[in-house]
């Protein structure tokens, strides 16, 4: 390992030289390889199922950066994913906006100050405590704006008729793969830069990290708000994907299929999780159509057999392979 | 002006007076802190270091009151403190766990760093795959990563081997000549006097003698509280 690793700059070769990693590799050369697949037959189910499966990507690349990275468990995803769809709906209802960049951005802007308001206060809180109120906060929320939903002169239902992402499923893969791909670049650099070093400081031990001079609440305010805003964005996605937005866009699926893709990929490996979103959700596609009812609980059945004998994720195993082989004889 | 200063410092547990007024300066470059278990030294450095308030009393660092401060900030003053119980960051390599610190004060030279602590040879090896003997190195060596005018040693050669003992305590005689000012608490007073410019001994959260190392052997209060019987090099 070269000794200036941990520096920041950001200088090209530096930044070069960091991406060349395998796993950023295998996970760009996914993201590329899936959004050209998609092309063979635009508006087919396995092209659907690709779009579907980039927005979990994207929701477990938030999910990665700010709890896989840090520990601290935020139950609130979904709330900021959900809150991101309304925010699309609401701008385009009557046609008020129609172009889906600007529908993208307003739920980015959104998830990003949400995300704000919620992690300055709750980030104070120590791992358990924080977690409880990731969900308290979101289900408060979540409940005023409903309660106050028809005097906003709301479409009781949702918002439907929201523009679409794009003609085609093809061509709507291309616009999320696309983001995808900077996403895994930025948080992977972000990850290996020493920015991400103090935010896996904070997952082995925050308490020794801020005590021995490392002042930790500014870290974990940036990888929140980031991960709520990109969260907006994925909610924005999904609105323009099904052309609607409604109370079931709150739902804890956005929540446990990010987290489990985490997991299959490796907590805090960022780019380990591109490659299991594809796994995960191209087989949830299929189990959707092999066996419709049972699905969640099959899905759910795999979730718990994989937390049992691969907590490290599929990379972690691999990965201590590479160091042991590597790892010199101790003296 | 004393690099440290204490006045009538008091921390009370409950009803248990873990540090009971306490008051001294620290003018030289190493100070010892000793006591049998139980005395009140760990508190101490816990409350020099701000990770915990004193219930009473004030506490300078270069002349500068940090007794409410935070810790990350008294850091950033130029002290910090080490773990008596080891704590690294065992998920990241040794030369990331001196990284984590090094650009708190200015920017520490972590291959120096390594190469004074003796890591040089185990910088990429995870932190939690090291044997005992070296993780009482990188504690040390976190703490130097800050670039601190005073460091707080909790123990640091507790639970090693006499060899390596005398290796760290070469390391520490090396950071004294560097201008490293130390405060060190340590059971085994015999083995790092060689460094050690005074002595505090604590019982029972008192102070009951503070003066120089040759001093202490000498003092009365000192025979008859701590060395009384038992066995003072540990
Ligand atoms: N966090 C705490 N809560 C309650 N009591 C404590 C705490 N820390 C230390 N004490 C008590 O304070 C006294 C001094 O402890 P300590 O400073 O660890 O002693 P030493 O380091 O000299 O062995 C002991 O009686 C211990 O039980
Ligand atoms: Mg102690």
């Amino acid at each position: 390992m070269p000794p200036d690793r941990g520096r920041s700059g950001l200088g090209v070769r530096r930044i070069v030289r960091r991406l060349a990693s395998p796993v950023y590799l295998a996970a760009l050369v996914a993201i590329v390889g899936f959004a050209y697949l998609g092309q063979g037959d635009p508006m087919s189910y396995f092209a659907l199922s690709l779009v579907i499966a980039s927005i979990y990507i994207t929701l477990a690349l938030a999910w990665d950066l700010s709890s896989g990275m840090t520990g601290y468990l935020n139950f609130g995803l979904p709330f900021f994913f959900g809150l991101g769809a309304f925010t699309t709906g609401y701008f385009s209802w009557q046609d008020h906006v129609r172009s889906q960049p600007l529908l993208a951005i307003a739920s980015l802007a959104v998830g990003l100050l949400a995300g704000f308001l919620f992690a300055f206060p709750t980030l104070r809180l120590r791992g358990p405590y924080f977690s409880l109120l990731s969900i308290l906060l979101p289900l408060i929320a979540t409940d005023v704006v409903l309660s106050y939903w028809t005097q906003l002169h709301m479409p009781t239902q949702g918002y439907y008729s929201i523009p679409l992402l794009g003609p085609t499923s093809a061509a709507e893969l291309i616009v999320l793969s696309a983001v995808n791909a900077l996403l895994l670049t930025g948080f992977f650099l972000l990850r290996d830069s020493h920015f991400g070093l103090v935010l896996r400081g904070i997952r082995d031990d925050e308490e020794a990290l801020s005590a021995q001079g490392v002042r930790t609440f500014p870290y974990k305010l940036v990888v929140f708000t980031l991960a709520s805003g990109a969260a907006g964005y994925a909610g924005a996605m999904y609105a323009m994907v099904i052309s609607f937005a409604g109370p079931d866009t709150f739902q804890f699926t956005f929540l446990i299929f990010p987290i489990l893709i985490v997991i299959l990929g490796g907590t805090g490996e960022i780019a380990g999780s591109v490659l299991a979103g594809y796994v995960v959700m191209l087989l949830y596609s299929y189990f959707l159509q092999a066996f419709t009812e049972l699905t969640f609980i099959v899905f759910t059945g795999a979730a718990i057999l994989l937390v049992l004998f691969l907590p490290g994720g599929i990379l972690r195993p691999l990965r201590s392979f590479i160091q042991f082989m590597r790892t010199p004889e101790p003296p | 002006m004393s690099l440290l200063e204490l006045a009538d410092v008091s921390r009370s547990f409950g009803g248990n007076r873990a540090v009971d007024r306490v008051s001294f300066d620290m003018s030289d470059r190493v100070l010892a802190v000793v006591g049998p278990n139980g005395a009140g030294k760990t508190t101490l450095l816990n409350l020099i270091a701000g990770q915990l308030r004193p219930s009473r009393g004030s506490i300078r660092f270069r002349g500068r009151e940090i007794s409410r401060l935070a810790p990350w900030r008294i850091v950033g003053l130029g002290m910090v403190k080490t773990y008596q119980i080891v704590r690294p960051f065992r998920s990241l390599t040794v030369e990331e766990n001196l990284s984590l610190f090094a650009r708190l004060r200015g920017k520490a030279e972590v291959g120096e760093i390594l190469q004074e602590t003796g890591l040089r040879e185990v910088r990429g090896q995870l932190a939690g795959a090291l044997p005992f003997g070296l993780l009482k190195r990188l504690e040390l060596a976190k703490g130097l990563a800050s670039r601190p005018e005073l460091l707080l040693l909790d123990e640091p050669i507790g639970g090693l081997s006499r060899e390596e003992a005398q290796g760290l305590v070469g390391t520490l005689e090396a950071l004294k000549s560097h201008g490293v000012g130390m405060v060190v608490v340590e059971h085994r007073l015999s083995e790092i006097l060689p460094i050690v410019d005074r002595v505090v001994a604590l019982d029972q959260g008192r102070l009951i003698f503070h003066g120089t190392r040759e001093g202490f052997f000498e003092d009365p209060s000192v025979r008859a509280a701590y060395l009384g019987g038992r066995d003072a090099g540990g």
